[in-house]
């Protein structure tokens, strides 16, 4: 709190440091827990230096997106890198999925899990992407779907906007899926000789 | 003094709950007895309810049953309550009539008014009939709570219930039945200056003067909502989302047209293929029956025209022959010096003459010596003779010689002229291929010129161009109208922004000027309040507190005369002198008719009260103002913005219209180019195609004529060497025939020599003869001279003479005919000249019009391919695809129409234009959602879309923003938003306000209990020392918040926020305002989620702090006492602290003159109390004429300091049975 006051920094940066310490995103069409006011606290440009600079001293680095911002950590171990990448992975086939539905899901569409599942049910290439989708042992489509809104809820991607009606809001922080799965480059490595075994390159 | 005052005197329970009949007296202190449950505390709610007349503030639960229904069970269930009074006692009967009804009875309880004689209570309607019957007044049903407080408390104005009163209570009457009530409803042991606060404020409040939060919140939470919605609305982000998706929408919409337009074409071409397809078959195959005929008719008289020519020729070599041949023999004739020829043939008649003339002269000569002359002549005749044979025989061998090599020369010549004619004739066979084929080259040649002037002069593309320039000059002629269309439309919303600012201006100076004078009564009514309020403030210690205490009746007197100001000044030091009361300085008044001028401080009150309401109505009236203010610019957004959205979508599309125009226009212009360009490259192409013939053409000509040349160059070199051999042969053999005869004639001359040197030699003998014998010889010579020269000639014109002949037999038979054959060969020539030129023209002709039918019927079979073609591509590649499936409806429903686009290109530029459309549409819908994905699920500008939505949802998404955007909807949105502002923190200030104006009581409350505790003689027990009390500011955050909030709006007025999202700095001030408003609703806001209060009280708005000492022990000042000493000791405390406040709010809601009655302090389960504190609290409350009514678990020795005891058991029925237990009074 002290540090707050000498740093001159606004009274939400407890919160900011909450969610986004956790590796949350803060977007600005988010309305839960006040983030769309949290995401115009910090991207008030005098804010915005002097949370960079306060944050900047315990590592971290507060990174913008179209939107939304995040944390990225100064120096951090390639260990975690990798770990953050095999979280990653597993967003490939999920993004995949909203992409191929008739109603593509992007930022700001707001669907319910059973929407995506009953078109899932009606279109095997969808449901096939579905069942693919690994990590979840749900036993039916709509509980996977759920799942994954779940977990996207969790890793703020999405915002359950009404619980009654299980509304989910896709939020700005999408796009950084979204940019990462384009600035994958996928090679052939033919040094291996006849084995297509093929890899990804984040750039 | 008991029996003086008044006195709830009696409760009777009449099957009452489990209580068949029971009658206490309850005049003096009253304890109940009895194990739990056995009906103590519904007793003690009985007797409550006579207080209170209220069945749901007796501390029911929910859980159990309502009051009446538990308590009245039956019809004849009655309740009631005796009061004494200074003569005659009354009392009240509680029935249960659907409601709880009261009846007052003016007599005292007697039993027999209520049972028969079978002891069986009565029935109403019987109990009303025994009173009439006994003349005992009873009076009418009381059917509200209300009513019959009113009479209990003495504030009746029915003058017959007036008298059933119990005290005379002022306007705050109801705090004695509160405060009855929340004593008895206290059950905590412990004194929290909570409790304390309740109490005191339920006693001031009614039910309804709380904040309730939840409205608040809801308040709050709708104008945080509608904020939130219009700072997301306004965010730099959110506007260029709003520019993306009118953009898109532009373009997907004109994309849309154009496909739909594009999906027409195609249906019309497709209907127009389909419908056109015999059509045109049937058009080529005329066409082509048409190049049939023509070529049959041009051939037709191409042939007549030949064979016309041919006899012409004919005819022309005919006198070109005729011409050569006579031509040639006239040379040849000349050649032969003809006309000397002539001339001397035309001597030879005269010749003869001349001759037969001499020749009888020279016989006359010689007829005297014609012996001799006979003899000389015989012999030179003999010479002669032989000399002529001689010559004869010379010239006939030079004539031989002559002739041999003649003849020579003419088999030379004659090889030379066959080989020549051969040479020739080959030439001319030759030349006449070669010719032959140059004339063909030529003739296509010229064709092929005849064509290339044809294609100059053809227009290709004609009507294309055609239809397209009158498209560009109708798109021209529209495009104008727009134009000026556009300027009106424009000028139209110029003047209707201009007088919308206009009216806005005038809505925000009447507001401004409104609230401004509002503002100012509003200032001047709160002086003319704090002028009272003062007056009111310092009234206890003025005179007029003085007069109020000391005066009787003062307002009659005083009143009357003296000065108000002087009524509230503090330093007149006011005393009674007996001497002169009831005059003025010692003179008595008379005062009657003069009119009282002091006002009671209640009229004080109501004027304060009066302008409070005065302010209210002034707020209300401007919050009505504004809200019509708000309203007129809502109607005037409506009615402008309506106007100004259609007129700006009007001209958006006629923006849109001329924008496609240009493009059109452009596009026309350069189709129109390109369809020039298209046309001069067909000519070119067709000329191409020419141009190589020609070239071609010219190229095997130059190659004929070469070859020609070659052929003339060679056959002339062989002439030339024919004729240089035969030249050659020719002087060969007229040189050795000239040789030959030039060698005989020299031979000839010298034998001819010698023979005339005999003749000489004979004729000078014979002249010597005859001069011997006298003849003149000289004559004779000359004679004969003449003779031989005449004979001479003679010979001469008799050698050319068959020349002659022949000559004058041609001459008559060619050479004077050769004028007419030259005239008649040249007319041939002009005919065949004007044959072959006709025959050109025909040729010309005929290929333009064979090329215009070719064209016409290539155009046919070109269309017939492409149609073919476009509906081939159609069914093959579009008609499954969903783009097919898309424009269904349009491509099948179009009419047959000819356009200047093929199928297969409709359907191509439709497929690709979808792949656009659909890439565009995507940025639009990813636009749309992410829009509306900024704002709440529920936000009021209802910008939502679903996920599932159709295509027509999103395009009326942006349709309706757009709207939102022309009619600027954001601004009244805005204003709304500000004016809820306005709205929220007024009513919140109102409430705060009101609530917090009972403030003043709640110090006053506490200034005498505080004085109450003083008085309070604790000094003979020693008990307690002292108990303090003291009034502190709330410490609740939301009431806090909402103080401030009340102190805001107190500061700035009737805020109506026109800065509220406004960033000019003009309202700078404003904004600054708006912001603190907003920032305070929202921490307002989310305090009450926090605190999770459901409404502040006027408890909330103050602290209490005690400090008691008990013997040793003092507390300090705390708001909670939790253990003060013993238990008895806190009940003790406990309630001596409600017996003060009871005492105080009865005395202060009681009116001055009403001191002689007694009310009953209701407290449950006080077993745990010493008896020697119990005795110390009842004499307590005895000095405050309170009596005390409490409950017992069981007989403990207690009960023997009341005046009543009375005992709770309950029977095998399980009714209660209640009866006074025999104790004796130790002390009351």
């Amino acid at each position: 709190m002290e540090d707050t006051i000498n740093f001159n920094l606004p009274k939400q940066t407890h919160d900011i440091f909450a969610v986004m310490a956790r590796g949350n995103f803060i977007s600005s069409n988010g309305s839960k827990d006040g983030m769309n006011r949290l995401y115009d606290v910090i991207n008030n440009p005098e804010n915005f230096d002097r949370l960079q600079a306060y944050f900047n001293v315990i590592r971290y680095n507060i990174e913008r997106g179209n939107n939304f911002f995040y944390f990225s950590k100064l120096g951090e171990p390639n260990s975690e890198l990798e770990k953050k990448l095999e979280r990653f992975e597993r967003y490939i086939d999920i993004i995949d999925l909203f992409a191929s539905m008739d109603n593509k899901i992007g930022i700001g569409s707001r669907f319910r899990p059973g929407e995506i599942s009953e078109e899932c049910n009606a279109n095997v290439r969808l449901k096939q992407k579905l069942q693919k989708i690994p990590l979840y042992r749900s036993e039916t489509l709509h509980n996977k779907v759920r799942e994954i809104c779940d977990l996207m809820s969790r890793d703020s991607f999405l915002e359950l906007e009404d619980e009654k009606s299980e509304s989910y809001k896709v939020l700005d922080s999408y796009s950084y899926l979204l940019d990462i799965i384009n600035s994958v480059a996928i090679y052939e490595d033919n040094s291996l000789g006849g084995d297509d075994t093929q890899g990804l390159v984040y750039n | 003094m008991e029996n003086n005052c008044r006195i709830l005197n009696r409760i009777v329970e009449i099957n009452i709950a489990n209580v068949k009949y029971t009658d206490l007296e309850l005049s003096g202190n009253t304890c109940f007895v009895g194990t739990n449950n056995f009906g103590k505390t519904s007793l003690q709610r009985a007797i409550l309810f006579f207080y209170s007349a209220n069945s749901r503030g007796l501390g029911i639960a929910p859980s159990q049953k309502p009051f009446d229904e538990h308590y009245f069970r039956n019809e004849n269930s009655y309740l009631i309550y005796e009061i004494r009074t200074e003569d005659k006692p009354f009392f009240v009967i509680v029935y249960r009539h659907n409601k709880l009804v009261f009846r007052f009875v003016d007599a005292e309880y007697s039993p027999d008014y209520f049972f028969n004689e079978n002891d069986e209570a009565l029935k109403m309607k019987d109990i009303v009939a025994g009173f009439d019957k006994r003349g005992t007044y009873i009076s009418n049903q009381i059917d509200t709570f209300e009513r019959y407080r009113n009479v209990l408390y003495g504030t009746e104005t029915d003058k017959q219930l007036s008298k059933f009163y119990l005290l005379k209570g002022n306007e705050k009457y109801q705090n004695i039945p509160k405060s009855i009530t929340n004593v008895f409803l206290s059950s905590k042991s412990s004194i929290d200056s909570r409790f304390i606060k309740d109490f005191i404020a339920n006693s001031l409040t009614t039910e309804n003067s709380s904040i309730k939060l939840e409205q608040v919140e809801r308040q709050l939470r709708q104008f945080n909502e509608k904020y939130s919605d219009i700072e997301t609305y306004l965010k730099k982000e959110t506007q260029q989302l709003i520019e993306f998706i009118d953009r898109k929408y532009d373009q997907v919409h004109m994309l849309k047209g154009a496909q739909m337009e594009m999906a027409d074409k195609l249906g019309s071409s497709l209907r127009y293929a389909e419908t056109q397809n015999e059509t045109i078959i049937k058009a080529s195959r005329e066409k082509e029956e048409e190049i049939e005929k023509l070529a049959e008719g041009n051939e037709e008289q191409k042939t007549h025209l030949e064979e016309k020519q041919k006899d012409i020729r004919e005819e022309i070599g005919y006198y070109d022959k005729s011409i050569r041949e006579a031509n040639k023999k006239l040379k040849e004739y000349k050649d032969k010096n003809i006309d000397q020829a002539v001339e001397k043939n035309a001597e030879r008649e005269k010749l003869q003459v001349d001759l037969n003339i001499a020749r009888r002269e020279y016989e006359s000569l010689t007829s005297n010596v014609q012996s001799i002359e006979m003899k000389y002549s015989s012999l030179i005749e003999q010479l002669r003779n032989d000399k002529t044979a001689y010559v004869n025989k010379i010239n006939s061998r030079t004539s031989e010689i002559f002739n041999h090599y003649n003849e020579l020369q003419l088999l030379q010549k004659n090889e030379f002229n066959k080989k020549d004619n051969e040479l020739k004739q080959k030439r001319e066979d030759a030349l006449t291929d070669l010719n032959a084929e140059v004339t063909s080259k030529q003739i296509e040649f010229n064709e092929l010129k005849a064509e290339e002037k044809v294609i100059r002069n053809t227009r290709f593309y004609e009507n294309e161009i055609k239809a397209q320039e009158t498209e560009l000059a109708e798109l021209r002629a529209i495009n104008y109208k727009n134009k000026s269309e556009r300027a009106i439309k424009t000028n139209l919303v110029q003047t209707n922004q201009k007088e919308w600012e206009n009216l806005e201006q005038k809505l925000k100076t009447a507001s401004a000027h409104q609230i401004q004078k509002t503002n100012n009564e509003i200032i001047r009514i709160k002086n003319e309040i704090k002028a009272i309020e003062e007056k009111l403030n310092v009234q206890h210690n003025a005179l007029y507190g003085y007069l109020e205490k000391n005066v009787k009746d003062w307002h009659t007197t005083i009143g009357k005369v003296v000065n108000e100001d002087l009524l509230f000044r503090t330093d007149l030091d006011p005393k009674i002198i007996a001497d002169k009361a009831f005059s003025l300085y010692g003179v008595t008044l008379k005062l009657d008719d003069v009119q009282i001028v002091s006002k009671t401080i209640e009229e004080y009150q109501f004027e304060k009260n009066e302008r409070n309401a005065i302010i209210r109505d002034l707020e209300e009236s401007l919050n009505q103002f504004q809200t019509s203010n708000n309203e007129e610019k809502m109607l005037a957004a409506d009615k402008f913005g309506k106007q100004l959205g259609e007129l700006k979508e009007d001209l958006k599309v006629l923006n849109y219209s001329l924008e496609l125009a240009d493009k059109r226009e452009k596009k026309l212009i350069l189709e129109i180019e390109d369809w020039k360009q298209r046309a001069s490259t067909e000519i070119e192409q067709s000329l191409s195609g020419n141009k190589q013939k020609i070239n071609i053409i010219e190229e095997e000509l130059a190659i004929l004529n070469k070859k020609k040349n070659n052929l003339l160059n060679d056959f002339n070199t062989q002439f030339d060497k024919l004729k240089i051999f035969n030249d050659e042969r020719l002087a060969d053999l007229k040189g050795r025939q000239e040789t030959e005869i030039s060698e005989l004639e020299v031979e000839k001359k010298n034998q001819v020599k010698e023979y005339e040197e005999k003749e000489t030699k004979l004729s000078s003998e014979k002249e010597s003869n005859f001069k011997e014998k006298g003849v003149d010889s000289k004559e004779i010579k000359r004679i004969d001279a003449r003779i031989k020269e005449l004979q001479e000639a003679l010979k001469e014109i008799e050698q050319y003479s068959q020349v002659v002949n022949d000559y004058l037999k041609d001459k008559r038979d060619i050479f004077d005919k050769l004028p007419d054959f030259i005239q008649k060969k040249e007319e041939y020539v002009k005919t065949a000249n004007d044959l072959s030129a006709e025959l050109e023209e025909i040729a010309r002709k005929y290929n333009i019009k064979r090329m215009e039918l070719n064209k016409q019927k290539r155009a046919f079979d070109e269309e017939l391919i492409e149609f073919n073609n476009g509906i081939n591509y159609f069914t093959k590649n579009f008609r499954e695809t969903p783009v097919y499936n898309k424009y269904v409806d349009i491509i099948e429903r179009a009419e047959p129409k000819k356009t200047n686009y093929s199928v297969m290109d409709l359907c191509t530029q439709l497929l690709k234009n979808d792949s656009h459309f659909n890439e565009e549409y995507g940025a639009f819908q990813r636009y749309v959602n992410e829009f509306a994905g900024k704002f709440r699920l529920e936000n009021h500008f209802n910008f939502v879309i679903r996920n599932d939505a159709s295509q027509g949802e999103y395009e009326r998404f942006a349709q309706n923003l757009r709207s939102f955007i022309n009619e600027t909807k954001i601004e009244l949105s805005i204003a709304e938003t500000a004016t809820q502002i306005g709205l929220v923190t007024d009513s919140i200030a109102t409430k705060v306000k009101e609530l917090s104006g009972q403030k003043e009581k709640i110090q006053h409350i506490i200034t005498l209990i505080a004085e109450d505790f003083k008085k309070a003689e604790f000094e003979e027990s020693k008990l307690i020392e002292f108990i303090k009390i003291r009034l502190e500011d709330s410490e609740n955050k939301v009431y806090k918040l909402l103080k401030r909030i009340q102190e805001f709006r107190e500061e700035n007025g009737l805020v109506y926020n026109e800065g509220l999202f406004n960033t000019d700095f003009a309202t700078h001030k404003n904004k600054e305002i708006s912001n603190r408003a907003v920032k305070l609703l929202e921490q307002l806001r989310s305090a009450i989620k926090e605190q999770e209060q459901e409404e502040i009280r006027l408890q909330d708005l103050f602290e209490l702090r005690f400090n008691i000492k008990e013997g040793m022990n003092e507390t300090g000042w705390t708001h909670k006492i939790d253990s003060i000493g013993s238990t008895g000791t806190d009940i003790l405390v406990k309630a001596i602290i409600y017996i003060t406040l009871l005492h105080v709010f009865i005395k202060e809601s009681s009116h001055r003159s009403s001191t002689d009655f007694k009310v009953h302090c209701i407290i449950d389960e006080v077993g745990q109390i010493s008896a020697h504190y119990l005795r110390e609290l009842l004499r307590f409350a005895k000095n405050r004429n309170i009596m005390m009514i409490n409950g017992l678990p069981n007989k403990s020795g207690l009960e023997a300091h009341y005046k009543y005891t009375y005992q709770f058991r309950r029977e095998e029925n399980n009714n209660v049975r209640i009866f006074p237990s025999i104790v004796t009074e130790v002390e009351a």
